[in-house]
């Protein structure tokens, strides 16, 4: 029976352990962007830029504002590299303390765009991290401001506008005035301004030089080339999403296949594409109306995703100059910019570009608890260990409790089970001899399951916070933990560091880093200290799961690892000086049978005391 | 075939997820042994209550000690 049981537990227990898994699966870590082309990648015409934006709407349907138009599917584009993709048009570089990249004077394109402070791997030496990327690259993804017009024989600037300035470059503070003249009295301005974070503002104005009033439509979209695989779509979003009046939606690039369309009215908010770490929001006039529309256009490896606003149309007389003003976002969504941009622009629920998940009201204030004991200290790592022992703090006389309590019956357990055996069918009788048991020990009860149970919020607030805050990427920790937010590298199936080969992922599994390993001795440690459950089964099953555990938090990021690692540690101690103060021997059963009445040996449970055992102090573990 | 049920859920819990609550019992027996046990012998409906009723004393105000299941034979009291 017991057997059969055992067996019945280790099965239950593999299908936690899948299911976990399923629930929360491993980070990996982002797969490099190629920036070379790919040899066999299907090749036809060069990248075939798009129709205007003005061109298709309007013609017909006097009022209707044409909406920008990504560029029609035309054959798989050839795959260069970026500086050959750089090299098609002429440009306007520039260059701040997060920022490298230029602007194509062709289009009047941002569409290149890199972060000098987020590289693609851990090695510092790695190439920057693309945001934006120009029409020739494998997955082009670029933002365009521009203009339609209800009158079609407007001429409007398109993607082959060639964009006139007599400007070099662009720096914080001193913007990039770009022009276009439509050679019927019309010039199009725009007026791009960079600060020395992610934020482009974007002025777009026309002057009427012309001799009748016209009306005009201002747009702005970005443009994503390529299907995007979500990389953890169960613990985040990553996709095409937006504020719309106030609420948050989050759609999917799989929603918009087929050349499928969404079309949504918002007053205030953003839009955007995001990855995991990275996006491209753009953000309106907050105080007036937009049309936005999401869409998808072609399919497999020429699909491409668009999300644009629409704003109301702006009337120019003759002689007058009209516009409006729009943001552009390309950048790491880190935490504290984001904010301050919410607060600075007005940009409304501009926070939500980071998805902190259901439980936001308890994750973001553990962000900012980390992020300031960063500050403090200088690295993550620490930051988490110094966070492990201030929730340890807040129930370190509960748990104290717990564990005199603990110590109290783990002395006692000899003794019940005596009981048991003696008066084993006669409950009542067995229950009076326990209740005089309990009194006669004045055993005084531990805390409780709630210290533990609030303790769950915090481990899973801290997965979360390791998986999504950018702030936590390629963070190192002491010794061979360059990244807290990825699995410890030093593996058994790398001899820890010493063979270099890529593990299969069929073998990920036993692939476990020294960081697990060291969390499992803890909870073998701990274990120890522990009285045994009574519970035969039980007993056994509990023997396996340090081990199961080990397997299980292999996968998961070190930072996380190191948490339970060191919260194991500290519960160690802490239960170590109580037992041994309430004179259990360590590491043990405990042979004592009968207890001497209380002799008062403190701690704040107030009753305790127990048999001073000489034994002390075995063996610890 | 619902205490089954009840029953194959609170060992499930008990070799696994109890693991973590080692020790921080106020009460003897642990409240999911009282749940099972209150399961088998009262059923799955007044087991479940007698659980749930247990599970609320489980707190820092709660007496603690020992605190077996009523025997099916007496009348229950509430307490």
């Amino acid at each position: 029976m017991d057997q059969k049981n055992f067996i019945v537990a280790i099965v239950l227990s593999v299908l936690i352990i899948v299911g976990w898994q399923a629930v929360f699966p491993p980070s990996k870590a982002p797969p490099p962007v190629t920036q070379t082309a790919a040899p066999n990648a299907p090749a036809s015409a060069a990248g075939q830029p798009h129709t205007p934006p003005g061109a298709a709407g309007a013609p017909g349907t006097p009022g209707a504002p044409g909406t920008p138009q990504a560029p029609a599917a035309a054959g798989a584009p050839v795959v260069m590299s970026l500086d050959q993709a750089l090299a098609q048009a002429p440009r306007v570089g520039f260059r701040t303390p997060e920022l490298v990249g230029s602007i194509s004077l062709k289009g009047g394109r941002i569409d290149d765009v890199r972060l000098v402070k987020h590289r693609q791997e851990v090695d510092p030496k790695s190439p920057p991290v693309e945001v934006l990327a120009p029409v020739g690259v494998e997955h082009a993804y670029y933002a365009e401001f521009g203009w339609s017009a209800s009158d079609a024989g407007l001429k409007m600037p398109g993607p082959d506008s060639v964009w006139t300035t007599d400007q070099k470059t662009l720096e914080p503070g001193k913007p990039l005035r770009m022009t276009w003249d439509n050679g019927q009295g019309l010039v199009f301005a725009l007026d791009i301004a960079i600060d020395d974070q992610f934020m482009f503002d974007v002025k777009q104005s026309v002057a009427n030089k012309a001799d009748k009033q016209v009306t005009l439509y201002p747009w702005a979209l970005v443009v994503r080339y390529g299907e995007h695989k979500a990389e953890g779509s169960t613990v985040l979003h990553e996709g095409p999403y937006g504020v719309f009046n106030g609420s948050l939606k989050e759609l999917s690039y799989g929603d918009f296949k087929d050349n499928k369309q969404q079309k949504f009215e918002t007053t205030g908010g953003w839009i955007g594409f995001t990855d995991k770490y990275w996006m491209a929001t753009l953000i309106p006039d907050q105080k007036s109306k937009v049309d936005v529309t999401v869409k998808g256009t072609g399919a497999g490896a020429n699909i491409k995703y668009q999300i644009d606003y629409v704003g109301s149309p702006i009337t120019v007389e003759p002689g007058a100059t009209g516009g409006t003003e729009g943001h552009l976002f390309a950048g790491a969504k880190i935490v504290r910019m984001i904010d301050g941009y919410r607060d600075k622009l007005g940009i409304d629920r501009f926070d939500l570009t980071i998805d902190w998940g259901y439980f936001s009201f308890f994750t973001k204030p553990l962000f900012w608890l980390l992020e300031w004991l960063y500050v403090q200290l200088g690295n993550f790592g620490l930051a988490i260990l110094v966070l492990t022992v201030m929730v340890k703090a807040v129930f370190f006389p509960l748990a104290n409790k717990s564990y005199a309590a603990m110590s109290k019956m783990k002395a006692l357990q000899p003794e019940m089970e005596k009981m048991k055996q003696r008066y084993g069918e006669d409950r009542q009788r067995l229950n009076q001899e326990m209740m005089q048991l309990y009194r006669r020990e004045k055993v005084n009860p531990a805390a409780g399951c709630l210290p533990i149970v609030v303790q769950i919020p915090v481990f899973f607030a801290l997965y979360k916070v390791l998986y999504t805050s950018i702030e936590m990427r390629h963070q190192p920790f002491f010794g061979w933990i360059k990244d807290l937010s990825a699995p410890d590298p030093l593996t058994i199936l790398t001899g820890f560091g010493m063979i270099h080969w890529q593990v299969p992922e069929i073998l990920h599994f036993f692939n476990i880093g020294i960081w697990p390993l060291i969390m499992g001795v803890t909870m073998f440690l701990q274990q120890r200290l522990n009285p045994a459950p009574t519970d035969p089964v039980q007993a056994r099953v509990f023997q396996f799961l340090p081990i199961m555990f080990t397997f299980m938090m292999a996968q998961f990021q070190a930072g996380l690892v190191i948490y339970w690692a060191w919260s194991n540690t500290l519960s160690i101690c802490q239960q170590y000086f109580i037992m041994r103060r309430h004179g259990m021997p360590i590491g043990k059963k405990a042979k004592v049978t009968v207890l001497p009445p209380p002799a008062n040996s403190g701690g704040e449970s107030g009753g305790g005391g127990g048999k001073k055992s000489g034994k002390g102090s075995s063996k610890k573990g | 075939m619902m205490s089954l049920a009840l029953r194959g859920a609170i060992r499930l819990y008990q070799l696994t997820l109890a693991y973590f609550f080692v020790g921080a019992c106020r009460y003897e027996p642990s409240c999911s042994t009282y749940a099972a046990q209150a399961v088998t012998e009262h059923g799955a409906l007044k087991g479940s209550l007698l659980a749930a009723h247990r599970f609320c004393r489980c707190n820092p105000w709660g007496a603690g000690g020992y605190d077996p299941v009523p025997s099916a034979r007496q009348p229950l009291s509430c307490r």
